[in-house]
């Protein structure tokens, strides 16, 4: 059949498998639809973080988009790093040795960052977070919630 | 079939021991055999160094493995110029030490590994005869025993600035100072503050004002240093002394709450004593540096101050020195 | 690939879903028959298993670089919750090693059996009253309270491995079959209820032909092969729960009436027979422990790792009542209110009991995608750590690969939060299908109004797990 019929045939509700293609239209729309960006001026914001075991102090900390962060990772009893997911940066402190990362936050979300250096059995469990901005992805994936349960009463009551 | 099904039992048999006795065999196999001293790294608070105390010989190699059973840590030999290895979680460091001289060697630990890190000491005695030609040295006695000093003994004196002294400023006074005033030994041996006393009394230097004064000493204070100097003992302030004295070298590292609060018994009038504040100028200029540096070698009774005779040589100590009193005596730029 | 014959298809217990029997493939029969390619790996699962066991109490203490911790909790538990038991069900259990020493006493041969003897060991009976997985609930519900210690300390893990082969070992010496893996295991407690959500079972084809056979020895066990380890009927076998995959009834019965089927998804979760109080509890104890785990470990808050690892202190108590009150008492209680909430909107009443034991198997899925989502996280994040423990095992300067001296890199950590997205999504979805399945099941036709508030209740977690993982 020829497009304008094959598109009229898609786009028909009675069409077999319109709910699918709706639900994939609605998910991919949710996903990947673009959000406003931050409208915060970028500035420049120093960050003091303490690293013990095994945790950092702040462990939450915000900025915003576009920023010049600098993060002082101050280690307050073993040698500890910070390895920041997303931004692939990362630094090393030791007690008595503030050591320092700069970079300008141009990415979106919220990131962990945890501990480069074995220092304890928690170790691997050692994690902070940087939101920068706000952040979409949490956003989208409650959306995207919404929309999973509202399968659950798709054609629930026949 | 049966006598198939019986062949096929025992290779299953066979090839099931094989494989669990090949791992016993290669895990003890893989054990280590005694040629290297294998030394477990953990924290001061449960151990040390294990073991702490070694044996060598004058001119044979001593194999070492190293590694850590917790954090990172660091190892090396007080006074000697080898290295510093880092001592790695899970991983073995090799490292090979040849000594030319018997005696007792102090080894420590060289990354902060929490708040007893400083403890973390063990020792090599080495026997035998010292290969090479041996310097008849006779032991030189610190700057601060052939003095006489009291290291113990309060130094505080009541100095005011309205602003800290300036050697750039002391050095634009172009004041030909008295030659005696130049000598090493009056850095060495007399606190800035006596100075400070003895020439506002000379006639010579009527016409300075008392902060001329201080701007001068700390013009011939910074003549005294030079920028290696400076730069050791601030390499060595970082790695050994900033976790307790403060990266700003005032007196409050993050280390030294832990410290303080563990030495109240012994502290004087049962206040807790905090690390030296070096930025404290009525402590500081009321010391000299043979003082100092007697701090440094003998450390503090009663208070967490470490001695480092075993560990620092001389010219590290007096770099160390150099680089405290910049945080009376900024080192300006270029200097 | 064939689809099944029409006798399979009319049983009424399939629900009308397409199934593929693997064992029409000759190629794919004859391998499964055979007993060396399990075998095989089952020695090779052993010998990696009393390795863990052995790093563990002679290697190094730091978990990073000892092969019983990043090979069982890492290496293993990823194989296990991302591949093995979403797709292969109970997978594992057919090559895990810790039954096999007992098992092999029992039967007293590591391959088939050579001639009609007795088992080893005194054969008891599993007592009545313990045939349920409360023991199972119990025992990982009781690991999980000591989880920090457990995941990051070698000698801790190998002595807990050990305890599992020595009771293994120990029950197949007294009771019959593999007792320990039906009713003692823990892991096998949790992916026996998953496996009701995975696309491979081993059922029977045709029933009648099952009648016909008096001898049964699928169960009783043959000159080919044992009667199943697991002590179930494979002629009635409706769920995968706890069908341990073990492949002897396949070996054993005599009329070619075994398949292993590929079918679609979830199936014996709208399976109405056999819902079981103890496995809704299961399906808890999986919900919560996930939450707890990824707020504890995942999360940024280090008092609560510090609670969770010092046993025996003041804030350990605090953690472990909380643990236990979230995951017995808060979960399923509002998951109660949620099953009420149904009930009271639908006019013709149903058990409560029944009600909610049913919905509970809902939460399969989403317990599923919530491991899976936490395991992500951290498998990704350290599973640099495999090569260098692989040249040095024991921390002891091995270097078999070369690998000994790579430093610990994160792997595609900045994707792991879409991924942890998009599984929970997925698995909010499938656990909607599932209610909804499970609500038109009764012939009630308002009971669709049940489904509301326990959607919402899914929905309510998801956003839960959401924010821990991504928030």
């Amino acid at each position: 059949m020829n497009a304008q019929a094959a598109v009229a045939s898609i786009a028909n509700p009675r069409y077999r498998y319109w709910p699918w293609f709706l639900l994939a239209l609605l998910a991919l729309s949710i996903s990947f639809i673009p959000l406003p960006t931050s409208t915060a001026v970028p500035g420049s914001k120093k960050l003091r973080i303490s690293a013990s075991q095994y945790e950092f102090s702040p462990a939450v900390t915000r900025v915003n988009v576009g920023d010049r962060v600098t993060i002082e990772l101050l280690s307050t009893d073993v040698v500890h790093g910070l390895y920041l997911d997303g931004y692939d940066l990362e630094v090393i402190a030791d007690p008595g040795q503030t050591a320092t990362l700069s970079f300008i936050a141009d990415k979106s979300g919220t990131f962990r960052f945890r501990c480069l250096v074995t220092c304890g059995p928690l170790h691997p469990f050692m994690i902070g977070k940087l939101k920068v901005g706000s952040n979409t992805l949490l956003w989208r994936g409650l959306a995207l919630a919404v929309l999973a349960a509202a399968i659950g009463f798709w054609r629930l009551r026949r | 079939m049966a006598i198939r099904r019986l062949t096929s039992e025992w290779t299953a048999r066979l090839l099931l021991t094989i494989l669990v006795a090949g791992l016993f065999v290669a895990i003890l196999a893989g054990r280590h055999a005694a040629q290297a001293v294998e030394v477990h790294a953990v924290m001061p608070e449960r151990g040390g160094w294990l073991p702490g105390n070694l044996s060598a010989k004058v001119g044979v190699p001593l194999n070492l493995r190293l590694i850590s059973d917790d954090v990172m840590h660091g190892f090396a030999v007080g006074r000697q110029t080898w290295p510093a290895v880092d001592v790695r979680p899970g991983q073995v460091s090799e490292l090979t030490l040849t000594f030319d001289e018997p005696g007792s060697y102090t080894f420590y630990c060289t990354r902060w590994c929490g708040p007893n890190h400083w403890r973390m000491r063990g020792t090599i005695d080495v026997t035998g005869e010292a290969s090479g030609p041996t310097v008849a040295e006779s032991p030189e006695q610190p700057l601060y025993i052939s003095l006489g000093l009291d290291i113990d003994a309060p130094h505080e004196v009541d100095v005011r600035f309205d602003q800290p002294p300036s050697a750039k400023r002391g050095e634009a006074l172009d004041f030909s100072a008295p030659p005696r005033f130049r000598y090493r030994n009056v850095y060495l041996e007399q606190p800035p503050y006596e100075l400070q006393q003895a020439l506002r009394v000379d006639p010579r230097m009527a016409e300075l004002s008392d902060a001329d004064i201080w701007d001068l000493i700390a013009f011939l204070w910074q003549s005294q240093l030079t920028p290696s100097s400076v730069q050791l003992g601030q390499r060595l302030y970082a790695e050994n002394c900033s976790a307790c004295h403060g990266e700003d070298g005032d007196g409050e590292g993050v280390i030294a709450p832990s410290n303080m609060a563990r030495n109240d018994t012994e502290s004087v009038g049962g206040a807790l004593l905090p690390p030296s504040d070096f930025t404290d100028a009525q402590q500081m200029l009321g010391a000299n540096t043979a003082l100092l540096q007697g701090k440094i070698i003998r450390g503090g009774m009663g208070t967490g101050m470490p001695y480092w005779g075993t560990i620092f040589t001389e010219e590290e100590i007096e770099a160390l020195v150099d680089y405290i009193w910049t945080f009376q005596f900024p080192m300006t730029a270029g200097e | 690939m064939t689809r099944s014959t029409e006798p399979v298809m009319s049983s009424p217990r399939y629900s009308g879903q397409a199934r593929y029997d693997l064992t029409r493939f000759p190629a794919a029969k004859a391998l499964l028959i055979n007993r060396w390619p399990q075998f095989l790996v089952r020695v090779i699962a052993l010998v990696g298993f009393l390795f863990a066991i052995l790093a563990g109490l002679s290697g190094t203490p730091v978990g990073s670089r000892n092969f019983g911790i990043v090979f069982i909790w890492i290496v293993w538990w990823a194989l296990l919750i991302l591949v093995a038991v979403p797709l292969l069900g109970r997978g594992w259990c057919t090559i895990c090693p810790i039954p096999m020493p007992g098992e092999w006493l029992q039967n007293r041969a590591l391959l088939g059996p050579k001639g009609r003897k007795p088992p080893f060991g005194l054969g008891r009976k599993w007592p009545k009253s313990l045939r349920n997985i409360w023991v199972q609930n119990g025992a990982f519900a009781l690991l999980a309270l000591f989880s920090a210690v457990v995941l990051t300390q070698p000698g801790v893990t190998a002595v807990i491995l050990a305890a599992f082969l020595f009771i293994a070992l120990g029950t197949s010496l007294i009771f019959e079959r593999r007792a320990f893996c039906r009713y003692l295991c823990p892991v096998g407690g949790f992916i026996g209820l998953y496996s009701q959500a995975a696309p491979v079972e081993v059922r029977v084809r045709d029933t009648a032909v099952c009648a016909a056979h008096t001898t049964k020895t699928c169960y009783t066990g043959s000159e080919d092969g044992f009667g199943c380890p697991w002590g179930v009927f494979p002629g009635g076998l409706v769920k995968n729960t706890n069908c341990g995959m073990c492949l002897e009834c396949l070996r054993t019965c005599p009329l070619d009436n075994v398949a292993i089927n590929i079918r679609s998804v979830g199936a014996d979760l709208t399976q109405p027979r056999g819902r079981k109080l103890d496995e809704a509890f299961k399906a808890f104890i999986m919900l919560g422990s996930a939450f707890v785990y990824s707020a504890v470990m995942l999360g940024p808050w280090g008092q609560m790792k510090a609670a969770a690892y010092n046993i025996g202190s003041l804030p350990w108590l605090l953690y472990i009542l909380v643990f236990l009150v979230f995951t017995f008492g808060l979960l399923p209680g509002l998951f109660y209110l949620a099953t009420r909430a149904g009930q009271i909107l639908t006019p013709r009443r149903q058990s409560s009991r029944k009600s909610f034991t049913a919905y509970a198997y809902a939460l399969v899925p989403l317990g599923l995608a919530a491991w899976i989502a936490f395991s992500l996280s951290f498998v990704f994040a350290n599973a640099s750590y495999i090569l260098p423990v692989l040249s040095d095992p024991l921390g002891w300067g091995w270097d078999l690969l070369g690998t000994a001296e790579y430093g610990w890199t994160p792997y595609l950590t900045q994707h792991v939060p879409a991924l942890q997205t998009l599984v929970m999504v997925v698995g909010l979805a499938w656990a909607g299908v599932t209610v909804r399945r499970i609500a038109q099941e009764s012939n009630n036709p308002v009971s669709w109004r049940q489904a509301i508030p326990i959607n919402l209740f899914c929905l309510l977690v998801t956003v839960g797990f959401l924010w821990l993982f991504v928030g």
